[in-house]
């Protein structure tokens, strides 16, 4: 068994929409059950590179949406385990080279659906394995590297902070052993990434992006150091460059003067809810903007209305539906 | 993400023909055989020269299959391996044209394979400018021509590297990829160079800038250039205040131009940081930068900000300004507290108004501001 992250077949036109939107629940559970069936479509093969991060996102949209068993547990513990390395990585599909990423979402995923017992049937003590898999790419300077071949990126070292988290193994979690990574290096990175606009860029002297701002937040926050660093003027600065992503559509943007897109509801948002200023954009509008980008017939979320949705987008739309508290939503941790 | 999940080819609409479907189908299996070809030579160390071109055109279909960059890079590395063992002696006018270039004949051979690779991927980056893995594969031909060739001829593919991506930000002058690329680039040609790029660099931002003013990616580059400007200048203070006051100029040039631009805003507000010790991010600009000097700009950008409502009565940013302006203004001088507290409580009753979208915002800062 495996899931496809293919394109949704989205075919609604903007115009045609109701001015009152509902979450069409059924139908995104529906989409999401459905991807794996779409194997006679040339873009469920081409989107194989993505597999296990196509489950990740839909098994966390499910679990949202209240609807965790809405997968085969069976299926995904087979699918996930059938990625695993004899280093401890895992791929991104069977015979997909390990990545920092992928073992990240595998993780999550084994989390989620509790299915560690299986995993350690599967190669004896595979956590510490998974761990010092992780472990190994970090490099003197306190970057995380993606894999062997050595690209770094604040992605991977905030994958790499969640995953550790996740397995119990970061050295805060084991005050008596000695330490697998250096937290201290690793923040120290994330600090040199963050600009004069209070947001943070993808290496020290990139620009700030929104997707950057919340790995180099979820970082600092899974280390403890969120609130220290920041402080209350360096949130407030952070803050302003976040909540000036909202345009007057109510979607969010990820730099200053782009397009608006439904995955930045997640990135902004749980930025802003780990710095306490959620309040600082416009919910309702921003609520609106997710709803209308649904597929109501078919189900799935689109970057914006009227185009065609993806199991990516999906999972972010109603994060951010979550995040805002959107009613029969499952709540959702920001970090 | 790696793809940002939209989907290049647009796959399944329901109502497909049936001819439309067969073909799918077809290409599904070509597809799935080159695949399998690929995997399985790699998998039994075929790293022949066949193999290196059904990789080239399995990426070219999929450049987002990350798994095949990494078997190029082993095939790669296989040959640059046996071309550096290589025992038997090569021909004569093989060694003449490597002399001629001053590499020894397996480096001429690598460096071939090298300039190869990345004319291979010219097209693939222009189709798929924003692929990861693209621009990732790039970087590790450079950074394996600069382990394995000599200065001078690393230097060339490094120099010949800044021609193209100065191409792909005219293509895309936002793309943060060739923006990371970039600085990557001119870091390595500097260091191979032993010799500064800082005044071509920040003139091109100049050029990207008057291309285009609202190119925030160009401002960002050029505020973290002027610290380094600067200081290779040896500008005294000065050179350092007639530099602010030109680029406080450009700025608010700009913004008489288009108000409703929050690229320019920005960039006035990383002018005003580097009078605000409080900010680590922003160096200053000013060498020695008194309270004098702050109130200066203060004053000065205070007033200029007021004339720009004329006929921009309606724009937020401007309210948003003078409340940042005149808030740090009374941090460094509290002298005419009460009249400066009453404009800004009346910029704040209008920000309100116009920007409904934040107005939690801007409740938070009437409390801070303790109205």
């Amino acid at each position: 068994m495996s899931l496809a992250a293919g394109p949704g077949r989205g075919h609604v036109t903007v115009g045609q929409l109701p001015d009152e939107l509902n979450l069409v629940v059924e139908k995104h559970i529906s989409y999401i059950q459905d991807l794996d069936t779409r194997r006679d479509e040339l873009e469920y093969h081409l989107t194989e590179h993505l597999r296990t991060g196509g489950i990740y996102w839909g098994l966390t949209a499910l679990h949202l949406l209240g609807r965790p068993d809405a997968l085969p547990r069976e299926g995904l513990i087979e699918y996930v385990l059938s990625c695993l390395h004899d280093n401890g990585g895992f791929g991104a599909a069977p015979g997909h080279d390990a990545h920092i990423l992928y073992t990240g979402y595998s993780v999550q995923i084994l989390t989620m659906i509790d299915g560690f017992d299986e995993l350690e049937k599967k190669m004896p003590d595979c956590n510490g394995k998974i761990a010092a898999f992780v472990a190994s790419l970090q490099q003197p300077d306190g970057r995380f590297a993606g894999d062997e071949w050595g690209e770094t990126d604040t992605r991977f070292l905030f994958s790499a902070f969640y995953t550790l988290s996740l397995l119990g193994y970061m050295p805060h979690q084991h005050p008596n052993e000695p330490p697998i990574i250096d937290v201290s290096a690793a923040t120290a990175h994330i600090k040199a990434c963050r600009n004069f606009d209070g947001a943070f860029g993808v290496a020290p002297g990139a620009e700030s992006h929104s997707g950057q701002v919340f790995t180099c937040c979820g970082a600092l926050a899974i280390a403890g150091e969120l609130d220290s660093y920041l402080g209350e003027v360096g949130k407030d600065r952070l803050g302003a460059w976040l909540s000036e992503r909202q345009l007057p559509s109510g979607g969010l943007n990820g730099r200053p003067e782009k397009l608006v897109d439904v995955c930045y509801s997640w990135w902004v948002m749980s930025s802003l809810a780990m710095i306490g200023r959620l309040h600082w954009i416009d919910k309702a509008k921003l609520t609106a903007f997710i709803l209308q980008s649904q597929d109501p017939e078919e189900g799935g979320i689109a970057d914006r209305p009227g185009d065609m949705v993806d199991v990516f987008h999906t999972v972010f739309g109603i994060a951010g539906l979550s995040l805002i508290g959107y009613p029969g939503l499952v709540e959702v941790d920001p970090a | 993400m790696a793809s940002h999940g939209i989907p290049r080819v647009s796959g399944g609409t329901p109502d497909k023909s049936e001819q439309a479907r067969e073909k799918e189908q077809k290409q599904i299996e070509q597809y799935k055989a080159l695949e399998k070809s690929v995997v399985e030579r790699v998998r039994s160390k075929d790293y022949s020269n066949d193999t290196f071109q059904a990789t080239s055109q399995l990426l070219t279909q999929n450049p987002e299959y990350y798994t095949i960059w990494n078997y190029r890079r082993l095939l790669l590395q296989d040959v640059f391996a046996k071309e550096q063992d290589r025992k038997e002696q090569p021909e004569t006018k093989d060694i003449e044209a490597a002399e001629k270039e001053g590499l020894t004949p397996p480096q001429r051979e690598i460096s071939l394979l090298i300039k190869e690779d990345l004319q291979f991927l010219v097209p693939l980056l222009k189709q798929y400018p924003k692929c990861y893995w693209i621009w990732n594969h790039r970087s590790w031909l450079l950074g394996t021509a600069t382990r394995l060739l000599p200065p001078r001829n690393s230097s060339e593919l490094w120099q010949s590297e800044l021609g193209l991506v100065s191409k792909m930000l005219s293509l895309d002058s936002r793309n943060f990829h060739g923006w990371g690329y970039r600085r990557e680039v001119v870091a390595e040609i500097e260091r191979l160079s032993a010799s500064s790029m800082v005044e071509k660099e920040f003139g091109y931002t100049t050029k990207m800038i008057q291309t285009n003013l609202s190119n925030f990616s160009a401002w960002h580059y050029r505020s973290q250039l002027i610290p380094r400007l600067l200081s290779e200048r040896q500008a005294d203070s000065e050179a350092r205040r007639a530099f602010s006051d030109a680029e406080f100029e450009l700025i608010t040039k700009a913004l008489y131009t288009d108000p409703y631009d929050q690229s320019l805003w920005f960039y006035h507000g990383y002018l005003m940081s580097t009078l605000n010790p409080a900010n680590a991010q922003a160096p200053p600009i000013l060498d020695p930068c008194t309270n004098a000097e702050r109130l200066h700009y203060l004053e000065q950008e205070i007033e200029n900000v007021k004339d720009m409502l004329d006929g921009a009565e309606d724009c937020k940013y401007i309210y948003q300004s003078l409340l940042e302006l005149s808030e740090r203004y009374l941090e460094v001088e509290a002298g005419n507290k009460v009249v400066i507290s009453q404009e800004m409580m009346a910029w704040l009753i209008e920000l309100r108004k116009i920007d409904p979208l934040r107005v939690g915002r801007w409740r938070d800062l009437e409390v801070k501001l303790k109205f």
